[in-house]
């Protein structure tokens, strides 16, 4: 696993506990994100934490919006930003 | 300062800083031991001398807010040199007096930007620290003529109804973060923006108030004040008028 999955799996785990929400088990790259037990405030609140940690908010500096669907699909945003 | 006496503060953003009722909110929030990250487009001699009298908890950044491109990485580096505020005051506006059917096209657009989306965008970026937090408050400054109409101040009035509909929906968005969200909306008081009510007008409304006249930035920074503290924990979406009365 990428050392950026591994940060965003972490992040997540961190925001669930404080946003009171239930991760599901054996998060993948195909599991789809607003299936993954944080709510929208909850991913609100990943975005947040993830800046805090690598400096970056990749969908505030995008010139369009874009919003991942899977978890592969948001690791690739970062990686992407951070590349 | 010392680092660990500015972690003990609470850090609260304020825009529009430099005079005025934004000037009167810096003064009572350090009064009552906040740390103030005061936003202006310049540094006024009263806002200042307040800087030099409280150098340990007071930081001046200028900016100005017609830059909505740039209100991302300003947010960002407030957060980095203070830490995660605990509180943000939408002060700053303008005023546009004139009548619409003449009024540029540009000046709409200016003051849109700096009443409307500037706001937004700062809550946008700091109710993230906040959510990471648990905590925080967010009060818009709105005014009276949100409700009342007031003639030649049409666009100002729109900007202020859509501050006062912003922070209904948003109070129900984030409420769940432990972030409340309030406006309040003063009415006329005499401060520079306001300068322009004179003479029969000014003393048509200050007849209106049942108090005989008008309410000072003081008293609508004192209800800032309230709505920042843990005594207004369960105070969100609501709308605080401060006009001695003149609405009534």
């Amino acid at each position: 696993m990428s050392e950026l999955k591994q940060t965003i799996l972490t992040s997540m785990e961190h925001v669930a506990l404080i946003a009171d929400c239930t991760l599901v088990e054996n998060i993948s790259d195909d599991t789809v994100l607003l299936q993954s037990g944080l709510d929208s405030l909850g991913f609100a609140m990943l975005v947040a934490q993830l800046e805090e940690e690598l400096g970056v908010d990749p969908f505030s500096e995008m010139e369009l919006a874009v919003y991942p669907r899977t978890l592969g699909e948001f690791v690739n945003v970062y990686s992407n930003a951070l590349s | 300062m010392n680092s660990s006496l500015k972690s003990q503060k609470k850090s609260v953003v304020v825009t529009g800083a430099s005079r005025g009722l934004g000037l009167a909110i810096c003064t009572q929030l350090l009064q009552e031991n906040y740390f103030v990250v005061a936003i202006s487009r310049s540094l006024s001699e009263d806002l200042s001398r307040l800087c030099e009298e409280h150098k340990q908890s007071i930081a001046h950044i200028s900016y100005d807010l017609a830059d909505l491109n740039g209100i991302h990485a300003l947010c960002k580096s407030i957060t980095e040199a203070h830490g995660r505020p605990y509180g943000l005051v939408n002060n700053a506006a303008i005023g546009l007096d004139g009548v619409l059917a003449t009024m540029h096209n540009s000046e709409i657009s200016t003051l849109l930007d700096i009443n409307v989306q500037a706001p937004i965008l700062l809550s946008k970026y700091l109710s993230r620290s906040m959510m990471l937090n648990r905590t925080g408050r967010i009060i818009n400054i709105s005014s009276i003529i949100a409700s009342t109409g007031f003639n030649g101040l049409s666009v100002y009035a729109a900007s202020k109804a859509a501050l006062e509909g912003f922070t209904r929906s948003l109070s129900r968005e984030v409420g769940k973060a432990g972030i409340t969200v309030n406006c309040v909306a003063p009415g006329y008081m005499q401060t520079e923006m306001t300068s322009s009510l004179q003479g029969d007008k000014l003393e048509s409304v200050k007849r209106r108030s049942p108090l005989g006249r008008l309410a000072s930035p003081a008293d609508a920074a004192s209800a800032v004040l309230y709505l920042m503290s843990e005594q207004a924990k369960s105070m969100t979406g609501t709308i605080m008028t401060v006009d001695a009365g003149s609405t009534a």
